[in-house]
């Protein structure tokens, strides 16, 4: 019979083509995709795989199997497969991933991915040779209670009743762990679905009633007709979930976004954010994206990829509201600050939608778009002539042609210089919007400008900090500027061209302190200073510039960002300060100070890929 | 549970619920002699469950192959006297293994069995011509001897300047033998790459740059890297101050006048390595495009924002300054820095 065959021929077969040399550099398939969905149950029937996709045809199936009858312990005659000498054997024809999982059998999968009932409600994994399943394994009822049923003279109690279920993905062996982690995550939202229509209106049991009742039909075909079908393609238009997983499979491996309806009723929807968060051909790991995530903020700003149109059509009826006024307000302009004042929102709302948004692929951070803000070329930019991005930017801005748009950028160059002022207004709001297309497609990268303190060493100890100077964050404890939470707010004044800067934080020495020259003055610069080593502080009380307490104070204040980590525009928002001022600060202290730009690595996560 | 005969010389990693994994190769041997006409066993080992465990499986791959080899030829299983002898063996084996990666397991006097843990690692990039192989560490850390021949051919022109084509052409050595060389290098972490040297080059820094501030260990290694033989050591902050200096637009050569006195005691060719081995800095390449051109024209191969200059000065033999000059009179063709 068909099942008891293909587990002992494919025994020499599986061994000879599964093994894989280990320095082998081919890759094989998608890494991200999953290769195959199954739903097996357990129940009083027994195991049961009840749908899998994709399925192959029973013919394809038996016959490479009839062929290759031989003992996998029989030495290789024919071979057809190479061996190295410390006998792994290397495979000779590549195998597709459907190949690896159509090896298992129905009847095998059923045994070894549906559970006994004290592994439910956990994550279930199990890897054999170059696959590994994934899923949930659900209860549908305490077991006891089948028992209880049992005396019960009632007639449907004698029906078969289901004990468990498991949605289980497929992936093959090496798939990241962060996919596996979402895969286990969707298989646990379509479980909890199904649990809850099972639960309401025994949607499950009746899908599954469908499932077994094609299988026996198309085995007793079999039969007496001879001619092998596949049970699973008769199925799919009769069963919703059997076309449901089956849209499930064909998402995860496309767009990497699912949405289901369960029963016509409950909503599931999951994303893939490694098919989502692509940047220059890698994913872009979940963790990192969360990391990136939490350091957003408040002068950071949203920008939408979809045109905000193409973005509310794709939210459902019943989205929050707060989520559509965000998108309807949001702009390449505006920070999350004035974003909430705009949409009416608190900021911390706008800090989980924009999270959301980013998340789902539907927006990235950056800093907001403003005169001053430099803009370069990404090292990982597409700029070839044939790209479909080239094609794309030619549609979209006619008589433009990409790639000199980005030579443009070869240098890093300011939005105010990109703009020529002669240019009638239509021409320079269309180059704005060149600018807003290709951040959207990550072709550029902003640079920041960042500072460091560093002094001169004196005469006798040239060289390294010494143990007592490092690290200059730990000793002044820099105050807290992360979380939302941590921000006062109060009515922004505006300095920069297009850009409104923050309050001052609660305890920022700017408010406290008079002006002028006072003994309290003093004193506080003097507290500020203490945390350097006294050659530090002897070579800056000896700069001219510190001759000017106003500017000394100024510097003392801001001594903590000097460590390279806080960016111009961050150190504007924080302290309410104009870029100006700060600029003529660092000029004046440039003996002490050494300054660079680059790219923020907080969202820079959004413009280039990681390892 | 006992294995299902379908389950025969296949690796199956479970996780069960007590935060364990567990890597089994269950093995089915038929045989009229066994009771039930068949011997089924399995030489399974127990992880914790959070652990990387594919370095494992070829382990218990082998165990397997060699215990059923044992099974056929005496009986090694099967017979309850030399069974007894599988407790000290799995207790040596779990010792060794954990304690050095590798066990060396005695079964009699005519059989032993040997294993060791194979560390996974990552395909390696594609080699170049135009790459630039450089050691991680000091090239007389490694055992010359343990290396191929081609390996050991090309080592000594391995510099951190020469690259790939270079090193060919020198050492007499077939280009493709020696790209896999240096990627069989790469794979083992012995070297790593960076681009061609010159004093036309651009930099720019990275954010990665303020480790040089932050962490204690890259200072010392990079000043002692970059520092001129038999000077003192250079000061953290003229090499910060140099590697701040390159931005884009400014070529080494520029830096070098502008920076004269932070370069006293720093070696500016190992600088620009050791910036790009640690990725404190990344290097600007060229890329020609022809954006314009009449229908009767070829289309272009080479100027297509696809190749660098890099690339296409090592494929055609110009010079830099060839391909400038050939460039620059021509008005159909733009140049974008990445």
């Amino acid at each position: 019979m068909y099942i008891h065959s293909s587990s002992f021929d494919l025994q020499g077969e599986r061994k000879s083509m599964y093994k894989q040399s280990e320095n082998s550099f081919f890759k094989r398939g998608e890494k991200t995709s999953p290769i195959s969905v199954i739903l097996v149950t357990s129940g009083s029937r027994g195991n049961k795989l009840l749908f899998r996709y994709p399925f192959q045809r029973v013919a394809d199936c038996t016959s490479s199997l009839t062929t290759k009858q031989r003992s996998p312990y029989a030495l290789n005659t024919t071979g057809d497969v190479l061996e190295d000498p410390d006998g792994d054997s290397r495979e000779q024809t590549p195998l597709t991933d459907q190949q690896l999982v159509a090896g298992f059998s129905d009847i095998i999968l059923a045994t070894i991915l549906a559970t006994k009932s004290d592994m439910c409600g956990k994550k279930f994994e199990l890897k054999i040779d170059n696959v590994r399943f994934v899923g949930h394994p659900t209860l549908l009822q305490h077991p006891h209670t089948i028992q209880v049923s049992k005396t019960d003279p009632s007639p449907k109690r004698e029906m078969p009743t289901m004990i468990l279920f498991s949605v289980v993905f497929a992936l093959r062996a090496n798939a990241d762990p962060s996919v596996i982690s979402c895969m286990h995550n969707l298989s646990r939202r379509i479980a909890i679905a199904l649990q809850h229509e099972e639960r309401r209106c025994q949607y499950l049991t009746r899908e599954a009633k469908l499932m077994l009742a094609v299988q026996d039909e198309v085995t007793n075909m079999t039969e007496t007709d001879g001619s092998p079908q596949s049970p699973f393609r008769q199925i799919l238009p009769k069963c919703k979930l059997a076309r449901d997983l089956k849209e499930a499979y064909d998402s995860l491996c496309t767009t990497g976004v699912v949405r289901l309806h369960i029963n016509n009723w409950l909503e599931v929807s999951f994303c893939l954010p490694h098919k989502i968060h692509r940047v220059g051909g890698n994913h872009v790991p979940p963790e990192a994206l969360e990391r990136s995530l939490k350091a957003i903020r408040p002068y950071h700003a949203l920008l939408l990829l979809d045109s905000e149109k193409a973005l509310l059509a794709q939210l459902p009826l019943d989205c929050s509201p707060a989520l559509v006024r965000l998108i309807k307000t949001c702009s390449a302009v505006k920070n999350l600050q004035q974003l909430a004042q705009d949409a009416d929102l608190n900021l911390l709302q706008i800090f989980q939608i924009a999270a959301h948004l980013v998340y789902w692929g539907k927006a990235i951070i950056v800093y907001p778009l403003c005169e001053n803000n430099v803009y370069m070329l990404s090292p990982h930019a597409n700029i070839s002539l044939y790209s479909p991005l080239a094609e794309a930017f030619g549609q979209q801005f006619p008589g433009h042609d990409l790639p000199s748009m980005l030579a443009k950028f070869s240098l890093p160059l300011s939005l105010s210089e990109f703009r020529n002022p002669l240019d009638a207004s239509v021409q320079e709001a269309q180059l704005i919007q060149m600018v807003v297309w290709m951040l959207q497609r990550r072709l550029l990268i902003q640079l920041h400008t960042y500072v460091c303190l560093l002094v001169p060493p004196s005469e006798e100890e040239p060289g390294l900090l010494r143990d007592e100077e490092l690290p200059l964050v730990a000793r002044v404890g820099g105050r807290s500027l992360s979380t939302p939470s941590a921000l006062s707010f109060g009515s922004p004044t505006s300095s920069d061209d297009m850009t409104l800067t923050s309050p001052s934080m609660d305890n920022s020495s700017a408010e406290l302190l008079p002006g002028g020259d006072s003994p309290l003055n003093r004193r506080m610069t003097e507290t500020l200073l203490a945390s350097l080593t006294e050659h530090e502080r002897q070579v800056i009380l000896n700069i001219p510039a510190a001759q000017s307490p106003e500017d000394l104070r100024m510097f003392a204040r801001l001594l903590h960002y000097f460590r390279g980590h806080h960016h111009l525009e961050e150190i504007m928002y924080n302290e309410n300060m104009r870029r100006s001022q700060l600029k003529t600060l660092f000029d004046k202290f440039r003996s002490v100070l050494v300054v660079t730009n680059h790219e923020d690595p907080v969202i820079s996560l959004f413009q280039s890929p990681l390892e | 549970g006992s294995p299902g005969s379908s389950f025969r010389g296949r690796c199956s990693v479970p996780e069960t619920a007590m935060g364990k994994k567990l890597i089994g190769c269950p093995v089915c041997i038929e045989h009229k002699k066994y009771s039930r006409n068949a011997l089924l066993f399995n030489l399974g080992l127990v992880c914790d469950a959070r652990t990387k465990t594919c370095a494992l499986e070829p382990i218990v791959k082998k165990l397997s192959g060699y215990l059923t080899t044992l099974e056929l030829e005496s009986g090694f299983i099967s017979n309850e006297e030399s069974k007894q002898k599988l407790l000290p063996i799995m207790s040596t084996l779990l010792e060794e293994l954990n304690a050095t990666g590798a066990c060396t397991l005695p079964i009699d006097e005519s059989n032993t069995i040997n294993l060791k843990l194979i560390e996974q690692r990552r395909d390696p990039l594609i080699v170049q011509e135009y790459d630039v192989p450089v050691f991680t560490q000091c090239k007389d850390h490694f055992i010359k001897s343990q290396w191929d021949l081609t390996t050991q051919q090309i080592l000594a022109y391995i510099d951190g300047f020469r690259h790939i084509q270079k090193i060919s052409a020198e050492a007499d050595v077939e280009l493709n033998l020696v790209r896999i060389a240096v990627q069989n290098l790469l794979y083992y972490g012995v070297v790593t790459l960076v681009s061609i040297f010159q004093y036309s080059n651009v930099y720019c820094t990275t954010p990665t740059v303020q480790s040089l501030i932050d962490d204690r260990s890259i200072q010392e290694e990079c000043l002692n890297y970059v520092t001129k033989k038999g000077q003192k050591r250079a000061c953290l902050r003229d090499v910060f101050q140099l590697y701040c200096g390159l931005t884009p637009g400014t070529t080494v050569r520029d830096l070098c006048s502008r920076y004269s006195q932070q370069l006293q005691r720093v070696d500016e060719r190992r600088l620009i390595q050791y910036g790009l081995m640690k990725a404190l800095i990344r290097r600007l390449q060229k890329y020609p495009v022809k954006v314009t051109r009449d229908e009767r024209s070829r289309p272009p191969r080479l100027y297509t924002g696809c190749h660098s200059y890099d690339e296409i000065c090592c494929k055609t033999g110009m010079s830099y300054k060839e391909l400038d000059e050939r460039l620059e009179n021509d008005p159909n063709i733009i140049v974008c820095w990445k």
